[in-house]
């Protein structure tokens, strides 16, 4: 690349050019200002030429051609260093001009960063950097160290009406109005001069300035005096191509033409006065110079020679001049020459000459601790390398010398340090060097944050622009520059460049970042009063809760202050406050099925399903019934959305979070709905509907569904709610479809802080996810789940249970009341109800809604038992209502509800009712109306019982009951013990009060009595035939005070045997084992006597215990009946006993039971006898040692001798060794049994074993669990043979 | 002393940042951090030939300022590591060090099941070890 062509090239062909300096008379200058032009501005355009064609010579003999050329004019007055403060301000206006163009394009999106990105340089830089570059660079013009911003020559000019124009010429260069330059001896003031006559041809005819030239021409010499005429023309609107003044000052003054009175002429001879002038004598004289300053430098600085003398001569000097800016150099000084030489060919472009000066004279400064001198070389080295586009490193490194130079000279450098700057970035550019110059446009940042903003903009911008992009660093200085900008009031700059920025950070989680440059060009657009783009910037840091407290407040409080100084209500579509859950929507409609309370439709419709299942008609048949009425469409229409009901409202709960950490309040949160009426939906399909909503939801954001409210169709409710810090709250909010049609939930809209109006729009969300609604099992979209068929309102019943308790302890009887309600004027019927834990309620009679409780459970006193069957209820458990059970009009239908706590747990009752509507609506039959309670049980009573065969008798039993309280604080009082089953009677052991001496259990104490169970069925007899309607006919035994007048609770009545026969159905095996007894303790709260407020007494406790076997692990029982003791004379015969075994067969099936005696005592020796020995037959030898020690310690001596003399065994069984008995079922058989006693004495008859056999009948072929046979040890039985006399 | 370590995630997300300064700088930090992910990236595409420091996590000085040097690390899974000290003369051994102390920190508190990979580091145990290794820098380069 040419390196003319680049920026920096072209700017140092305009920048660094020859000085014409112009000292004209006062007049000249009215006559220009005729034009609404200063003679320079006039004269200017003029100066730059493309093609000039000039041959230059310099140093060198060989000659080359300029082809462009241009000089710059200034004023006498102004050549000198410009006035700080005056640049300064110069500098900001410039700024502020660039600033005011561009706001229309402030409120637009900031571009994407990739298209930022793939921009060209041009595209991206704001064109007025360059116009700030320079105006930064001509403020260190004029310096005294730089040899191209002096003077090259002298233009003066006078006009032709002035008096005496010869003198004025004279005058002009002698007075004081020369440049500093010229005075304090940095510049040569023999300059060439060159004298222009002005003739303005409105104030007369050339005549007279022909004149004045020829006495120019005498006093100054022909070639150096001009006359140039100008205002030629009268006609005020000259039409020209292209206006040469274009770029200059255009709000100067308006309305007139700049150059008006300029004819095409004039221009023309302007122009050619400049070429000429350039050419003709600016040239020439510059070539001129440089051969002669050439020159005299050979002659003292080249060739060895001269190099070790000046290095001599400056080794000397060094110790002299020690003053901080260096020694100073007059104009006629060797280095001051140098420099000059150096500079003009620079200007001519002789740049081999222009460097080998410089290098020649930077060693020289250098020595010389010239600094800023030296820099100022070290620059122009830097510029002549790029220009030569040689070696880059040199370029960049005398760039780099330079630049610090300049820094380190401290303040008085920084002007110099910047110009430097700025080219070395612009050189840096031109290779693409991006980053390179970025960080140079990061040094020359100094205090002043105007200056620092715009080098930080132009760095980002490079950093931008290096390959590849650095974006992130693009992205943190634009942020130091707009902080830079907004320090110095620029706003809109400080806007231009957040909003890069915000492009940089978009989509990142550099939430801090982010936030703080949103909220302050959220700040900068409101104090702009661009409130719209300040509420958008602003919305992006609501969401912040990864601030701290104090942050999330200054956010907060800041972004209502702007929407309160907007003055209206701003709207948001998608406002981050709060958070809403989209996921935790959940709507709750009846449709059908119809919820007593939320808690209820928050189960899972399975559970519903699976407890109704029965109870409702199935779905297939429900629907032909009206398939057959409607039509095809109308039947699918219905089928695939939901349906609710006119009046009856849909319910929406949504999940709304607080993100902050501080509290706020959201006000008039509400549904936004679209209800079309019945027509229109049925005249288009539903798919077109919902199709339509989608599309117009864009549309109607503003117009219909603020409106949406004051629908008359539809109520929806509005809710307040403030939220605290990171809370959560489930808001519901309902609509109520007045009309049929269809109903459409489309979005939610909320109030922030009561000014910023939020809108959430569910549909959007469509295909996002798939919401389950937790009732809705078929896959809908969520927008087809909003949607609602509303259908002319219906009777609806509502039901709750007064006075359910939410914590009870097991056992714990009550009776509750379930109250059914229906508002509407149409009655309900056919009422069906079923209750998922039957276990725990049970309905009871209407007519028992009035009566005492507990005392409606006693026994009545005289009653008489009757047998009187479980109530209505089916093998299911459905209650089926009396057939003319109707209700409406709001009266409530009362009916006593019984709950029994059944086991701890937490139990949850679901309660479904059924109903059918009459002749209301085709589309729906029936309803259902769905209780969900929960209720929490807490342990109370362990009660177990254990039953144990009595020995000594038939078909009885001791029972132990072991009855623990495991409440903490309880104290129970044993009310009553009832055994169930009409065939079996229980007796008390002993006194109730040795058994409960305090008669009440308190906390954590355990219990332990006993009690006879009877078996009175006479089963032997015909009468043996078990009902199959459970008759729960029991004895009950009163284990309260005896004094006291309390009654005993009927078990055998309906809520207790209800609840008995559920315990039954639950307990275990239902199959009528007649060997199995029930137990019921019924158990009352002790009477606290310390708060007698609480009713206890009404309370009451039923534990039952259910299938507590009789039989031990044989079907077989049996008793030895015989004489207890006898008297016989031993001295005449042995004795003879006869005994009557009575066996009972148990079981169900026929039993072989074989008795064996056993006159051996084998068996004994390891107690109790393992039945394999017991096995053995026949006669054994046996000693009864044991049976003799244990039974009688006074004859003990006795049997110890008997033993050790082996003797044979006091008794033998006489008769068979083995009898076998055949026993049918339930049924009793007798087996004789006879012993011979040979002395007397106490004898142990349990030397027998029952070896038993069920035989399998057809009747019970199932039981393989059940033992089918088994041996039976004797049990001890003593007899007593005393001798008689 | 160390002022900031950051962890920063393979999206160039941040995961974990912490400023252990006094004043309110944290912004600025976080701009440094995010900065420096630039020279992170120039790094990985533009790895130097020379062989041995190939499969190098440490990244070495990422970003000079006038306050700060910034250093980095990048592990395998393309998680960044970043930290900022105003200690101008660092040995290069020191920080190596400090890295891999911290990447043993930081692999153990996604070792937790219970992290989602991808989200913010919110273990308060991995602050706490992150803040024993940052005070510990310097004193104890033999670890």
């Amino acid at each position: 690349m040419d390196p003319e062509n680049t920026p920096l090239g072209r700017m140092l062909l305009e920048e660094i050019t020859p000085v014409i300096m112009v000292l004209n008379t006062p007049l000249v200058e009215e006559a220009c200002l005729k034009n609404g032009l200063s003679f320079i501005q006039m004269l200017s355009p003029f100066c730059s030429f493309n093609n000039i064609d000039v041959p230059v010579r310099t140093a060198s003999d060989q000659p080359y051609r300029i082809k462009k050329f241009s000089s710059r004019l200034f004023y006498g007055s102004d050549i000198r260093q410009p006035n700080f403060e005056a640049s300064k301000e110069r500098l900001k206006q410039v700024i502020t001009q660039a600033s005011e163009k561009d706001l229309s394009k402030l409120c637009s999106d900031p571009p994407q960063i990739n298209e930022a990105v793939d921009c060209f340089e041009s595209a991206i830089l704001p064109s007025w950097f360059q116009l700030f570059n320079k105006e930064l660079i001509r403020n260190v013009s004029f310096s005294e160290h730089e040899a191209f911003d002096h003077p090259v020559a002298c233009l003066l000019v006078v006009s032709s009406s002035d008096d005496h124009p010869v003198n004025k010429f004279v005058d002009l260069f002698n007075t004081i109005k020369l440049a500093s330059l010229l005075n304090d001896d940095a510049m040569d003031p023999k300059i060439m001069k060159h004298y222009l006559l002005l003739h303005d041809n409105q104030d007369g005819s050339s005549e007279k300035a022909s004149k004045i030239l020829t006495e120019m021409r005498s006093a100054f010499g022909a070639n150096d005096c001009q006359l140039l005429s100008i205002n030629s023309s009268h006609d005020e609107l000259i039409e020209r191509e292209d206006d040469p003044w274009g770029l200059f000052k255009p709000d100067v003054l308006i309305g007139k033409q700049l150059g008006c009175f300029l004819s095409n002429e004039d221009l023309i001879e302007i122009r050619e006065l400049m070429q000429d002038f350039s050419s003709k004598h600016i040239i020439p004289y510059m070539e001129q110079k440089i051969r002669a300053l050439n020159q005299q430098v050979s002659a003292t600085r080249k060739g060895f020679r001269n190099q070790i003398k000046n290095l001599w001569w400056r080794k000397g000097k060094e110790d002299t001049v020690d003053s901080p800016s260096g020694p100073t150099y007059t104009y006629n000084s060797i280095e001051s020459q140098i420099r000059v030489l150096g500079d003009y060919a620079f200007m001519l472009r002789d740049y081999e000459l222009a460097l080998s000066n410089y290098r020649l004279i930077s060693t020289d400064y250098k020595l010389d601790k010239a600094w800023k001198r030296y820099a100022g070389v070290q620059e122009m080295m830097g510029l002549t390398y790029f220009l030569l586009d040689q070696s880059r490193k040199e370029a960049e490194y005398c760039m780099e010398n330079a630049l610090n130079t300049y820094l380190k000279m401290g303040p008085s450098g920084h002007l110099n340090a910047t110009r430097c700057g700025l080219w070395s970035a612009e050189m840096l550019k031109a290779r693409e060097q991006y980053r390179e110059a970025a960080a140079v446009y990061f040094r020359i940042c100094n205090e002043e944050p105007l200056h620092s903003a715009v080098m930080l903009e132009q760095a980002s911008y490079c950093y931008l622009l290096s390959k590849p992009p650095l974006i992130r660093k693009y992205g943190f200085h634009l942020v130091l520059s707009g902080d830079r900008y907004k320090r110095m009031d620029q706003i809109y700059h400080a806007i231009r460049t957040y909003r890069n920025a915000v492009a940089v950070f978009k989509g990142t989680e550099w939430s801090h970042i982010k936030d703080h440059v949103h909220f302050h060009i959220g700040q900068w657009y409101a104090s702009l009063g661009l409130y719209d783009v300040a509420v958008t910037q602003m919305l992006e840091i609501l969401d912040c809760n990864h601030q701290s407290k104090a942050t999330q407040e200054l956010f907060l409080k800041d972004f209502l202050k702007i929407i309160q100084k907007a003055g209206k209500t701003v709207k948001v579509l998608k406002l981050p406050l709060p958070k809403i859950s989209i996921s935790s929507l959940k709507v709750i409609f009846d449709d059908h099925r119809t919820y007593a309370s939320p808690t209820a439709a928050n189960v899972r419709e399975s559970v519903w399903r699976s407890l109704e299942e029965d109870m409702i008609p199935s779905l297939s048949s429900g629907r032909t019934n009206w398939l057959e009425l409607q039509s095809k469409i109308m039947s699918k229409k219905y089928k695939e959305s939901n349906i609710c009901v006119a009046g009856e409202p849909v319910k929406v709960n949504i999940v709304f979070k607080n993100p902050l950490q501080i509290p706020i309040s959201i006000s008039c949160v509400s549904l936004i709905c679209d209800l079309s009426s019945k027509s229109d939906g049925t005249k288009s399909d539903t798919n077109n509907i919902t199709a339509g909503f989608q599309n117009n939801t864009e549309l109607k954001w503003s117009s219909d569904w603020e409106m949406g409210s004051n629908n008359a169709s539809f109520t929806s409710t509005e809710v307040h709610l403030s939220l605290e810090g990171n809370e959560e709250k489930i808001v519901q909010l309902t609509v109520t479809p007045k009309i049929e049609g269809i109903l459409q939930v489309v979005g939610i809209r909320w109030k922030l802080s009561d000014s910023i109006m939020g809108f959430h729009n569910f549909i959007n969300n469509l295909g996002q996810k798939n919401i389950a609604k937790g009732r809705q099992k078929v896959k809908y979209s969520l927008a087809d789940n909003l949607k609602f068929i509303v259908i002319k309102s219906l009777p609806k019943l509502e039901g709750s249970i007064l006075s359910l308790p939410k914590v009870a302890y097991a056992g714990d009887l009550q009776r509750l009341v379930l109250e059914l309600t229906n508002q509407s004027k149409f009655s309900v019927k056919n009422l069906k109800m079923k209750i998922s834990q039957s276990r725990f309620l049970k309905i009871g009679k209407q007519e028992n809604m009035n009566a005492d409780f507990p005392a409606c459970l006693e026994k009545p006193i005289n009653g008489e038992q009757g047998v009187r069957p479980i109530p209505n209820t089916t093998s299911n458990d459905t209650f089926l209502f009396p057939v003319d059970t109707s209700i409406q009009g709001g009266t409530p239908l009362l009916l006593p509800l019984w709950l029994r706590a059944a086991v701890p747990g937490n139990i949850s009752l679901y309660i479904s009712i059924y109903y059918e509507m009459e002749g209301v609506s085709d589309i729906m039959r029936y309803r259902i109306l769905r209780m969900h309670y929960n209720i929490q049980v807490l342990p109370s009573l362990d009660l177990s019982f254990q039953v144990n065969p009595c020995p000594s008798r038939l078909h009885e039993f001791l029972v132990r009951m072991d009855v623990m309280n495991k409440t903490s604080s309880e104290v129970f009082q044993i009310h009553q013990l009832s055994s169930i089953g009409q065939n079996w009677e229980l007796s008390l052991l002993q006194p109730v009060d040795n058994i409960f001496p305090s008669r009440a259990l308190m906390p954590n104490q355990a219990l332990s009595c006993f009690f006879v169970l009877k078996n009175v069925n006479k089963l032997f007899s015909s009468e043996k035939k078990v009902s199959s309607v459970p008759v729960l006919l029991g004895s009950d035994l009163k284990l309260g005070s005896q004094s006291s007048d309390e009654q005993l609770f009927d078990t055998a009545n309906f809520p207790l045997a209800a609840f008995h026969y559920s315990e039954r159905a639950y307990q275990g095996t239902s199959n009528q084992d007649l060997n199995t007894v029930d137990f019921i303790l019924i158990t009352r709260p002790l009477k606290n006597t310390t708060d007698p407020g609480v009713s206890e007494s009404s309370r009451l406790f039923s534990h039952h215990v259910c299938h507590c076997s009789t039989s031990s692990n044989s079907p077989i029982s049996w008793l030895l009946e015989g004489p207890r003791s006898s008297y016989h004379n031993f001295s005449s015969s042995f004795s003879e006993i006869n005994f009557k075994m009575t066996i009972f067969n148990s079981s169900d099936s026929i039993a072989s039971i074989r008795i064996k005696t056993i006159d051996s005592a084998e068996g004994n020796e390891s107690a109790p006898p393992s039945p394999s020995s017991a096995n053995q037959t026949g006669w054994h030898y046996a000693s009864l040692t044991q049976d003799i020690k244990v039974t009688s310690d006074v004859l003990g001596a006795q049997m110890a001798k008997s033993s050790s003399l082996e003797s044979v065994s006091p008794f033998i069984w006489s008769g068979t060794s083995s009898t076998t008995l055949q026993i049918e079922p339930n049924s009793m058989a007798e087996a004789p049994l006879q012993i011979c006693i040979f002395s007397p004495g106490i004898y142990d008859l349990s030397n027998y074993i029952l070896q038993w056999k069920l035989l399998p009948s057809s009747r019970s072929g199932n039981d393989e669990t059940n033992v089918s046979s088994g041996t039976c040890q004797g049990y001890p039985y003593y007899l007593t043979v005393l001798q008689s006399n | 002393m160390i002022v900031c370590v950051a962890v920063v995630g393979h999206q160039n997300n941040p995961l974990y940042i912490q400023s252990f300064t006094e004043a309110d700088d944290a912004l600025k930090l976080h701009h440094i951090v995010h900065c420096s992910l630039d020279v992170v990236d120039e790094r990985v595409n533009n790895p130097r030939k020379s062989g041995p420091t190939l499969n190098e996590t440490f990244l070495g000085l990422l970003y000079p300022t006038e306050n700060y040097k910034v250093y980095g690390y990048l592990t395998n899974t393309k998680v960044k590591f970043i930290m900022v000290t105003t200690d101008l003369d660092v040995r290069d051994a020191d920080v190596r060090n400090f890295f891999r102390r911290f990447h043993a920190a930081y692999v153990d508190a996604v070792s937790n099941p219970f992290h989602v990979p991808g989200k913010k580091i919110t273990s308060k145990t991995f602050a706490e070890s992150v803040s024993t290794i940052v005070k510990s820098f310097g004193f104890s380069s033999a670890i």
